[in-house]
């Protein structure tokens, strides 16, 4: 739900007149630093920002300063969370020494990694990751489908985003699954996330952008719910609609905490024991926030809990309990000790840990944040150990999940619910699906369904409807229901209605249909509904073979997927590129398979331990 | 044949061809089965029709392949209803015990048993819309109530179901011949398992190779692009609804005044006359209206002059 005044602060700061102009590097922002030693003290400064992953922080440690009998406290820790919303002066803390942690999302850590990563002692080790964010969303205005449409035919598209916060990685992630950079979009930056400097308000007051990145109570007060379009009235924006969302989308933007190495190296225990509680604790908030989302009795711990974050963060950011605190939680995808190994252990992970950083340091070096690629660390935790600390299960997280796909999706839904696509092409009669020459749209499909682990990967057959219109004619000369004049190349046709002399044209329709309807084109053996429903079984195979293609394709990479992400569905003749193909390469345009990311209820998903 | 007409053909090829490798391509059969009086009588080769038929049931279920959805309807119910088989997964345990409860007497409800068929077919295919959806007659005679089996027909054809007939022991075609998908002749049991097989095995029984030597493509030119768009979606969009009792279908009059639907056979192609087609009204209530009309006329003028 809310980010707020995430980073408001710190980049109002850092960002001013940033509105679309030339990018400023990291280290410019911050101004030169010097690298202190942590200081030494028996309380460690521990930066926390407002997010619903944030409340375990508070939950481990019962409150800001270590309760005795909380988590941390019994461990021997002894921390003191400070605000850290402004992440430049978290920067500045963390260079200087006052605090060797830094907490942000993975690819703020990337924005400022040629400042924090060029001094050895200072590399970041990200040591855990809290969260994916399930509250994050790109609204536009009417007329965008999918993400495809922000690729503009005649300008380039505007998009409002606040500077150098947690949506310049979802923006980026966003374009990337339609394979576009922001060179080919106009990103209109604003100084805040929310409020009257965000990217709502931007959207609201200026009709030439076509698209802002927003928190879920924008989103809301633009659109009047994440399935809905605005209307106009009462602040929302008619036609405005959610283009895509981080609850599809659910692994973009993940919450991490970073440790400097000189400290890392010399505290590693200390440390373990600071993710072991965090984990620890954020099983319990989490057990007490379904709880209570099923049940809509709040228990006395929760309650305790929610206070403690409307205290912490304001209650002008959380003014209700029910709503707005719990509603923060909700937004917050918890990652867990096996989503823990998967994130920085797995190899295969396509939203692991080395991905993230390939991706947090392109869009350093690509949108101008940082001249120079210095990448982070992962920890070199033993699990096992982490596990025992936590007195939680130790559970190695899957590679393959295993699962039946959605069930089968209504036309109109499918259109409507499609947040991206792409297409491959095949020859007539082609059954074999090569790695060797499909190598990158499976890559595409499979990074794809990683990142949008939320979302149902559809891979829909298409076949040429060449053959059942040929039928169609066929069957009609045969049975006397259309009459044929001329000679080969240069015949005209008649339906026998209207005393059969009008030559078929398009005032013809409706007969045309009737009598497709009527079935007075069957009976006889070229049956054109016989070869329309072989085209859909052909399709459906076909999607089929370009499935377990995939599958064999991630195995033999050894990366992870979640196969009831994968749904192979037969789309047949119903939905051709060009309806009446004149010659064989305009047929083979209709030959194709196309991917389609597609909104679903992440719950029929099976992947209660694979999302982590 | 050009490249393209060789490739047409070879798709036909593959798209008619039967794999159970493929969940698409699984066939989905109600076979009818004639168990009238009738088949106690003999087939050359010295065996009774409905043996002959049970023989063969056994033979072919034994060997659908793993996917398809099999089941026989009878004419005249059997020990256990209509259902000699439901259609489903074929349970082998059971369909010995089945097959062989199996005996012949009654007579030829032909048209109520299509619509049954059609119907449980129909059901399947809300449920799973792949697969090749068909029903198998197997007869040695006509209907006993072919009025029924005229109103279905095209009903049945309507909803894109394929409907193949086998014609056992008969002297003459079955009326069916003409107006289904595919007719087979079967005068010995041999005939009679090997016809069996044909469609519930999947053997492709469609010859789409073209003899006039043009193109798909030369042959659609004329056809204008939005009325074939509008054609797809009627084709690809067939209802999943019961087949219609009592009322004609709604476009009854444009698929009867087609020679195919009426179950006579016509090889030409109609003059330029008025067919009636495209759904209009029947003439004849108008013109009995006309008649009575001018009857009343005529003798309110005889009365006035009296």
């Amino acid at each position: 739900m809310k980010r707020l005044t995430l980073l408001v602060v710190a980049m109002a700061g850092l960002f001013m007149a940033s509105q679309a102009s030339a990018q400023q590097l990291f280290s410019g922002i911050t101004g030169p630093l010097q690298v202190q030693p942590v200081q030494k003290s028996n309380t460690v400064q521990v930066p926390f920002i407002t997010w619903g992953g944030d409340a375990a922080t508070f939950y481990a440690n019962g409150g800001l300063d270590t309760k005795p009998d909380s988590i941390y406290g019994k461990m021997g820790l002894k921390f003191k969370l400070t605000p850290g919303d402004d992440f430049v002066q978290q920067v500045k803390d963390y260079m200087n020494g006052k605090s060797p942690y830094l907490r942000g999302t993975f690819r703020m850590l990337g924005q400022a990694s040629e400042v924090i990563g060029t001094d050895p002692r200072t590399k970041p080790v990200v040591v855990l990751q809290l969260s994916w964010s399930a509250g994050d969303h790109i609204v536009a205005r009417p007329g965008f489908k999918t993400l495809n449409d922000l690729k503009g035919k005649d300008k380039k598209i505007k998009i409002a985003c606040q500077q150098g916060g947690p949506h310049v990685g979802l923006l980026f992630d966003a374009l990337a699954a339609a394979q576009l950079t922001n060179k080919d979009v106009e990103v209109v930056f604003v100084d805040d996330l929310t409020g009257p400097n965000g990217a709502a308000e931007k959207f609201r007051t200026d009709e030439s952008i076509d698209a802002c990145c927003v928190i879920t109570p924008d989103m809301i007060g633009l659109t009047g719910g994440i399935d809905t379009e605005g209307t106009g009235a009462e602040g929302t924006v008619k036609g405005a609609h959610v283009l895509v969302s981080t609850q599809n989308m659910s692994r973009s933007i993940a919450d991490v905490y970073a440790v400097r190495k000189d400290w890392y190296d010399a505290h590693k225990e200390e440390v373990e024991k600071f993710v072991a509680g965090y984990l620890k604790a954020s099983a319990e908030v989490r057990k007490m926030r379904d709880d209570f989302e099923k049940t809509q009795r709040m228990s006395p711990q929760y309650k305790q809990l929610l206070t403690m974050c409307q205290q912490i963060f304001g209650e002008e950011v959380i003014p209700t309990l029910e709503v707005d605190a719990h509603g923060l939680l909700l937004d917050c995808g918890f990652v867990n000790l096996p989503g823990q190994i998967a994130f920085f252990q797995q190899s295969g992970n396509l939203s692991g840990f080395d991905a993230k950083l390939t991706a947090a340091l392109d869009l350093a070096t690509n949108w101008g944040y940082a001249k120079t690629r210095k990448g982070f660390d992962p920890p070199n935790f033993s699990y096992r150990d982490i596990a025992k600390l936590s007195e939680l299960e130790y559970v190695e997280p899957q590679k393959i999940v295993k699962g039946e796909g959605i069930t089968q999706f209504p036309g109109d839904d499918l259109d409507s619910d499609t947040i991206v696509s792409f297409t491959i092409s095949f020859e007539p009669n082609q059954t074999d699906f090569s790695v060797d020459r499909y190598g990158a749209e499976f890559d595409r499909a499979l990074q794809s369904a990683s990142t949008f682990g939320g979302a149902a990967v559809v891979i829909r057959g298409h076949s040429d409807p060449t053959k059942t219109l040929v039928q169609l004619i066929k069957a009609g000369l045969e049975k006397g229901i259309i009459r044929r004049t001329g000679q080969q190349g240069n015949y005209r046709y008649f339906i026998n209605t209207q005393g059969g002399t009008k030559e078929m044209d398009l005032s013809q329709t409706k007969d045309m249909v009737q009598l497709i309807q009527s079935g007075a084109f069957e009976g006889k053996a070229d049956s054109p509904l016989q070869t329309m429903q072989a085209a859909l079984n052909l399709s459906q195979a076909r999607a089929e073979q370009v499935k377990d293609a995939i599958i064999k394709y991630a195995e033999q990479k050894g990366v992870n997927v979640n196969l009831s992400q994968l749904q192979p569905l037969g789309a047949g003749i119903s939905d051709p590129v060009i309806s009446k193909p004149t010659n064989m390469a305009e047929a083979k345009q209709n030959m194709r398979v196309e991917f389609r990311i597609v909104k679903v209820n992440p719950e029929e998903l099976s992947d209660s331990d694979f999302n982590f | 044949m050009n490249r393209f007409g060789i490739l047409t053909c070879l798709t036909f090829l593959v798209l008619s061809h039967y794999s159970s490798a493929n969940a698409a391509d699984d066939l989905k059969i109600v076979v009818i089965l004639d168990n009238s009086g009738s088949m106690n009588e003999y087939m050359p080769g010295g065996q009774t029709k409905i043996v002959a038929a049970k023989q063969a049931l056994l033979t072919v279920l034994d060997q659908v392949p793993a996917g398809s959805e099999v089941g026989v309807l009878l004419l005249n119910d059997g020990p256990k209803g209509p259902w000699l088989i439901p259609l489903g997964p074929i349970d082998r345990d059971s369909v010995g015990p089945a097959v062989n409860s199996l005996s012949a007497n009654g007579g030829t409800p032909l048209g109520a048993t299509m619509k049954k068929a059609a119907d449980e077919l129909l059901k399947l295919r809300e449920r799973q819309r792949y697969g090749t959806y068909k029903l198998l007659i197997v007869s040695d005679g006509e209907a006993g109530d072919s009025y029924l089996v005229d109103q279905y027909l095209p009903e049945i054809q309507a909803r894109g179901l394929l409907i193949d007939v086998i014609g056992v022991a008969m002297n003459k075609q079955h009326s069916l011949a003409t107006r289904t998908s595919t007719y087979r002749t079967a005068d010995d049991p041999a005939s009679l398992e090997k016809a069996i097989s044909a469609v519930v095995l999947g053997e492709s029984s469609t010859d789409s190779s073209d003899n006039t030597g043009q193109s798909d493509f030369e042959l659609l030119e004329p056809f204008p692009a939005e009325l074939a768009a509008a054609s797809l979606t009627a084709l690809t969009s067939p209802a999943n609804k019961p087949i219609e009792t009592g009322s004609m279908p709604a476009n009854e009059d444009t698929a009867h005044n087609y020679p195919s639907h009426s179950g006579r056979q016509s090889n030409q192609p109609p003059a330029n006359q008025d067919n009636g087609g495209g759904g209009g009204w029947s003439k004849m209530p108008i013109l009995l209206l006309a008649f009575v009309f001018i009857v009343i006329r005529v003798l309110v003028g005889i009365a006035k002059r009296k």
